[in-house]
């Protein structure tokens, strides 16, 4: 095994598996593609594309903010209750003031404001007081949707401020298959657009490398002149803002507020970031991964409708999918490792 | 006083945040009897009996976990497959008509069967963590979700009825007028307490969660212990899910997912270093009564269940913050003296290379990473 | 030629840590476009003096000078401005990034730039590359680099940062020979430009023939700085140890008849070591030493079974055993004080009483596993009195202790054991004089009780005073065996300059 990986790596066919295992990713869609179609030709229609692209949009932008925060080397769960605290906040808000009601642009701004403004929690607990982050986010996940559920509302609301139903109803594709039609919504633009800023800034500025070096190693961060403290400030609060667009769009697909959605379904999200090659450990991870992460998952979900398997086999599949892809990734690091002691010995 | 006991005293006394609990605790029913006249008179200390011993067991179990650096998420999920297990016996043999003795027998061994299915999860948890080597968060996170859809998939999602009366019993009955959960919660706690001070397996979850490197060079078989670790966690899980099973009477794949947070509010607050190596059952034990109180006050005043969760996760951070700015107060202040002292040696304090960059002491590349995680 | 105006001056640096001069009244000299070398044993004052210069320690007298400002103390980033960069051993680098970033990243966060152009950060580190002529494959992530190019990351980082001086710590001792022969080239086209080098080294063959100016402390004190033409490797030596302080050997108390206690043949691990073959008699002192890197460590810990070895047998009391862990390690007899003491060898938070017993939990158990409190108690009290522990309460956590105490404690933990063979790592360093002192005395006593002990070292002169037998590990192999008159620091000291 130890003298199998370098030569491994120099075949030509190893660059095609990508910095972050994008390859790995692309394969395994590829591979998942053809089996279920095989099982089940109805899979090769444009309504299964539109479906799984509408089951990913809001997961891809929730996804940017957790990729964000897991490279940094932290890890987010409160993602969730920060998108539909926003995502509900916003419907209660229009529906008791009629502030925004009749601009769609309104609600998500209102939606990016409530999410930042809860970040700050994040931020101050983990920039600020260098708390350990899995239990700090457990923490204001806990705050934010009591807040929520007690001052907010509780109930589920289902008037519709005008301005986000005609936003709900715009679709960018429809596909019509004889009496049935399955329609992608507009929103997949804005959600592209995000990943696509997500990815420069993380390629293509100080504050993006910065957080992959805070990942990598903290100290060394801040040794080397990086603010480190101002970076994941940044992070949290702009997590918190993405999330709250994330639910704001939840909300709007689903054409209805209900306060006790989102909150659970965490994994789906974190499942598709790790499987999408970033490191638990933090300083790996790419915004391509990510999307094929969210893609992939989507895909599994999809492709269980189809076949016919029952929606309640669905959280199993995820967490297994999850599980395996972990063991993966932790059985090729052993063996690296192992192959790394063979090397002459370094210094202390 | 007993020297023994004198000794013990003198330890609790000095547990710094056993102090500040015992404190917290009477400041809690002071400010719920001002807000409430009736606080202490009508507080149900029989009902609150009832739901402590769920949530201690599970805070029992994470702060085995969090002992050695870890932690278990998984703990609700293994809880409601150790319930369903026994459930589903009970409704396919049909318990619930059964009477007398042979009641008492399938009580008895379908219970022990839940409970093994439970603890099974645990060796799970521990070949993922000990074999294929995840770290226990992305572990127990993935089983979680699994065990919980496993459970999904096998009831439809419906709760499942058709408990005998003895087993129902457990849940709801009393013992010379204490319920019967405190019971369980109490010989699980003196159980764990023994568990980790007395026992040698205990003493080496605890050095193994203080610095796994220098358990490895004293001989401590790592794998081993965390193995040992995951597997008790997940039995007590089990036994917390067979006291909700009794309590409702009824058995559900999504029963007590709030308890995630509840569970480690209580084992931090009840001083468990999250980075592993210190905690004590008393505290927990403790903090867990605190939670309790606090729950029957807010419900005394009529504060919903929601507003509970709040408190939750502020008491959370509150004393995670305090901790942090405490002991860094405490340590810049000892560093002077601490330094001068040791420095009192040959300048090379350090690892031996002339140039090693400094490090603030007893910290470690090792420390650095567990400090990532949780 | 070398100019003559000193571009980095330390003058007069004085560090005292408690009662100990670390530093005393020192003065350094760095020349630009030189190289100078410092060179000193263990606990001369070397990794202080260098804390110093770069601001991580500040000085009780003296300033430091560089072109022209004087400061009495400064800050590391102020040292960094100041064009004083250290290579530590570690790198600092950032393993997930790749070299090139690792290589620019510090002049866009200085230079306060907001936008990352790849292409421009590559640019500027192939630039750096080229200017000393090296060849670096820019685009790896620098935990897949070897360590030649970790290092020569780190040295293109420094220069990136303009770097006007470069303190570096051992740089030759993970390298290969080519290896070697690159760095000094690149050393050149560094003079050519101006930039000092600061070495610091033991390998008194490479200081001869690299540097041009030589600092030797011993104590605190500088004892001699010159031009390298000054100097042989025997007055190195000489100004390195002063006086020659040749302690006797210990008389030998060596059963010669009896059986060895350990018997190593062909012991090899591939990449570490190999053909490792000695005896340990009971009571000896064996003492094996090298340079860092040379596999002395690993040899220890093969033995111990962290790393275990891939080929050759070992026997302990004459049986034949197979150490595949550090139980097999342990079943057999054998135990080990790491030489990293705060990460390897104590629980710094938990009881001295638990480090104690920490290695022997298995003979303290009863029933049910439980400890026995009365045994554990006695255990630790023996330990803590036959080794001069000094504690207030053996409760107290071992953090509370010194140095030595700590040393202490870590062999209370493997005395308790009784093994038949004890391998100690480095087992003084950060230890106290006194503490010093008494551990020696303690092995030594010890061996004449039966025990076998080893003890890795770079500290000579503990090595002579200690052992009865001495080892030298070059790159893998025992190169030499010193014992009786050819045990002494000079010879030792000679060997491992080779």
């Amino acid at each position: 095994m130890t003298a199998l990986v370098p030569a491994l790596r120099r075949l030509p066919i190893y660059r095609l598996r990508g910095s972050n295992n994008e390859g790995v990713l692309i394969l395994s869609i590829i591979v998942l593609s053809v089996i279920v179609g095989i099982v089940a030709p109805s899979f090769w229609r444009l309504s299964t594309l539109l479906n799984i692209s509408s089951s990913s949009l809001e997961n891809l932008v929730f996804a940017m903010g957790v990729l964000m925060v897991i490279i940094s080397g932290g890890i987010d769960v409160s993602f969730m209750a920060i998108g539909i605290f926003a995502g509900y906040g916003v419907i209660v808000l229009t529906n008791h003031t009629g502030f925004g009601a009749s601009s769609a642009w309104t609600s998500f701004a209102i939606a990016a404001g409530l999410g930042l403004g809860l970040g700050t929690l994040n931020a101050a607990a983990i920039a600020g007081l260098r708390l350990p982050t899995l239990i700090v986010t457990l923490g204001t996940q806990g705050i934010i949707r009591g807040a929520m559920l007690a001052y907010v509302g509780s109930k589920v609301i289902p008037d519709y401020p005008p301005g986000l139903d005609k936003l709900s109803t715009n679709y960018l594709v429809t596909a019509t298959q004889g009496a049935s039609s399955t329609r992608l919504s507009v929103l997949v633009i804005p959600a592209i657009l995000i990943c696509a800023v997500m990815s420069v800034l993380l390629r293509y500025t100080t504050l993006g490398r910065g957080i992959y070096a805070i990942g990598g190693d903290a100290e060394s961060a801040r040794r080397a002149g990086f603010p480190v403290f101002g970076i994941q400030v940044f992070i949290y609060l702009f997590a918190g803002l993405l999330a709250g667009v994330a639910g704001m769009m939840h909300v709007t697909q689903v054409r209805l507020a209900n306060p006790y959605e989102l909150v659970g379904g965490e994994l789906d999200v974190i499942a598709a970031v790790v499987l999408g090659g970033a490191s638990i450990f933090g300083g790996k991870g790419s915004v391509s991964g990510t999307v094929l992460g969210v893609v992939l998952i989507s895909l599994i979900k999809n492709s269980l409708i189809l076949l016919g398997v029952p929606g309640t086999w669905q959280r199993a599949t995820v967490g297994l999918l999850l599980l395996i892809g972990v063991s993966a990734q932790a059985l090729t690091a052993s063996a690296r490792r192992r192959n790394l002691d063979a090397m002459p010995e370094t210094p202390a | 006083m007993s020297d023994m006991t004198e000794r013990m005293v003198r330890r609790m006394l000095g547990e710094r945040s056993l102090v500040r609990l015992a404190v917290l605790a009477i400041a809690v029913i002071i400010l719920f009897s001002i807000l409430s006249d009736n606080f202490f008179t009508v507080i149900d200390f029989q009902s609150m009996g009832f739901q402590i011993a769920e949530v201690g067991l599970l805070s029992l179990a994470v702060m085995l976990s969090m002992l050695t650096g870890g932690i278990d998420l998984s703990i609700v999920s293994v809880a409601n497959i150790a319930a369903l297990v026994t459930a589903e016996l009970f409704k396919g043999t049909d318990a619930a008509s059964a009477t007398g003795g042979k009641a008492l027998l399938m009580t008895a061994a379908f219970i022990l069967v839940g409970l093994a299915a439970g603890t099974a999860c645990g060796v799970l948890n521990g070949l993922l963590i000990t074999r294929i080597r995840i770290t226990p968060i992305l572990a127990t996170l993935g089983t979680l979700q699994l065990l919980n859809g496993l459970a999904i998939i096998w009831t439809g999602g419906k709760a499942v009825y058709g408990m005998p009366n003895a087993f129902l019993n457990i849940g709801t009955g009393y013992i010379a007028r204490v319920p019967a959960p405190v019971i369980v919660l109490v010989i699980a706690a003196v159980a764990a307490a023994v568990f980790v001070n007395r026992t040698g397996i205990g003493l080496r979850l605890q050095l193994v969660g203080a610095n796994p490197t220098a358990a490895r060079y004293s001989g401590l078989n790592n794998a081993r212990v965390l193995m040992m670790t995951y597997i008790s966690s997940a039995f007590l899980s089990s036994i917390a899910g067979i006291l909700i099973a009794a309590r409702s009477a009824s058995a559900n794949a999504d029963y007590g997912a709030s308890y995630v947070l509840l569970a480690i509010v209580i084992v931090v607050l009840g001083g468990v270093n999250p980075l592993g190596g210190y905690g004590t059952v008393t505290g927990v034990v403790l903090a867990a009564f605190v939670l309790q109180l606090v729950h029957s006050g807010f419900s005394q005043i009529g504060y919903s269940d929601f507003l509970y969760s709040i408190a939750q996760g502020g008491i959370l951070i509150g004393v995670m913050a305090l901790n942090t700015l405490s002991t860094r107060w405490r340590l810049s202040s000892r560093l002077a003296i601490l330094n001068r002292w040791r420095r009192a040696e040959a300048p090379t304090a350090q690892p031996p290379s002339a140039l090693a960059p400094p490090l603030p002491p007893g910290a470690s590349a090792q420390s650095k990473e567990a400090e990532r995680k949780p | 030629m070398v100019a003559r105006e000193p571009l980095l001056v330390a003058s007069g640096v004085s560090k005292r840590f408690g009662g100990v001069a670390a530093l005393d009244h020192v003065t350094l000299e760095v020349r630009p476009g030189e190289v100078h070398c410092i060179v000193g044993e263990n606990g001369s004052g070397k990794s202080t003096l260098i804390k110093v210069i770069s601001g991580v320690e500040t000085p009780d007298t003296g300033t430091i000078t560089m072109d022209g400002t004087s400061l009495s103390r400064l800050s590391p980033r102020q040292a960094i401005s100041l064009g004083i960069e250290v290579i530590f051993q570690d790198f600092s680098l950032f393993p997930n990034l790749t070299a090139a970033e690792n290589i620019a990243m510090a002049t866009y966060v200085a230079g306060g730039r907001r936008i990352v152009r790849p292409g421009s950060l590559r640019r500027l580190a192939a630039e750096v590359v080229r200017r000393i002529g090296v060849r670096l494959d820019l685009d790896s992530r620098v935990e897949d680099l070897s360590v030649a190019d970790r290092q020569l990351t780190a040295i293109c980082r420094a220069l990136a940062r303009d770097a006007r001086v470069i303190f570096m710590d051992e740089p030759t001792t993970a390298l290969t020979w080519r290896e070697v022969q690159a760095l000094f080239r690149v050393v050149e086209s560094l003079k050519e430009t101006g930039t000092a080098l600061v070495f610091v080294s033991h390998k008194l063959d490479e200081v001869l023939r690299v540097s041009d100016r030589i600092t030797v402390l011993r104590n605190g004190v500088v004892t001699v700085t010159g031009d390298v033409a000054d100097f042989d490797r025997g007055s190195i030596i000489q100004a390195m140890t002063g006086r020659a302080l040749t302690e006797t050997s210990p008389a030998s108390s060596i059963r010669e008849r009896e059986a060895p206690l350990l018997e190593v043949r062909q012991l090899g691990l591939r990449g570490s070591f190999h053909d490792v073959s000695f005896t340990v008699r009971p009571g000896e002192v064996v003492g094996v030493t090298g340079l860092l890197g040379s596999g002395r460590t690993e040899i220890a810990e093969a033995l111990f079974g962290i790393t275990p070895a891939h080929h050759g047998t070992v026997h302990v009391d004459g049986r034949p055993v197979r150490i595949r862990s550090v139980r097999d390690a342990i079943a057999a007899g054998i135990g080990y004080v790491p030489g990293d003491r705060l990460t390897q060898g104590v629980f710094l938070d938990q009881a001295i009483s638990r480090n104690i017993i920490a290695g022997s939990l298995d003979r303290l158990l009863g029933r049910l596993n439980l400890i026995r409190r009365k045994q554990a108690r006695e255990t630790v009290e023996e330990a803590a009195s036959e080794l001069n522990i000094r504690m207030s309460s053996a409760d107290d956590p071992v953090r509370s202790l010194s140095g030595g105490n700590q040393q202490r404690v870590v062999l209370g933990k493997w005395l308790a054991r009784n093994p038949h063979i004890l391998i100690l790592n480095s087992p003084t360093v950060g230890v106290d004089v006194g503490s010093k002192h008494e551990i020696l005395e303690m092995l030594r006593a010890k061996g004449r009780e039966g025990l076998g002990v080893i003890v890795i070292s770079d500290d000579v002169p503990e090595l002579v005073a200690v052992c009865h037998r001495v080892l030298v590990v070059r790159r893998g192999r025992i190169t030499d065996e010193l014992v009786g008159d050819r045990l002494t620091e000079e010879v030792i000291l000679r060997e491992l300059a080779a």
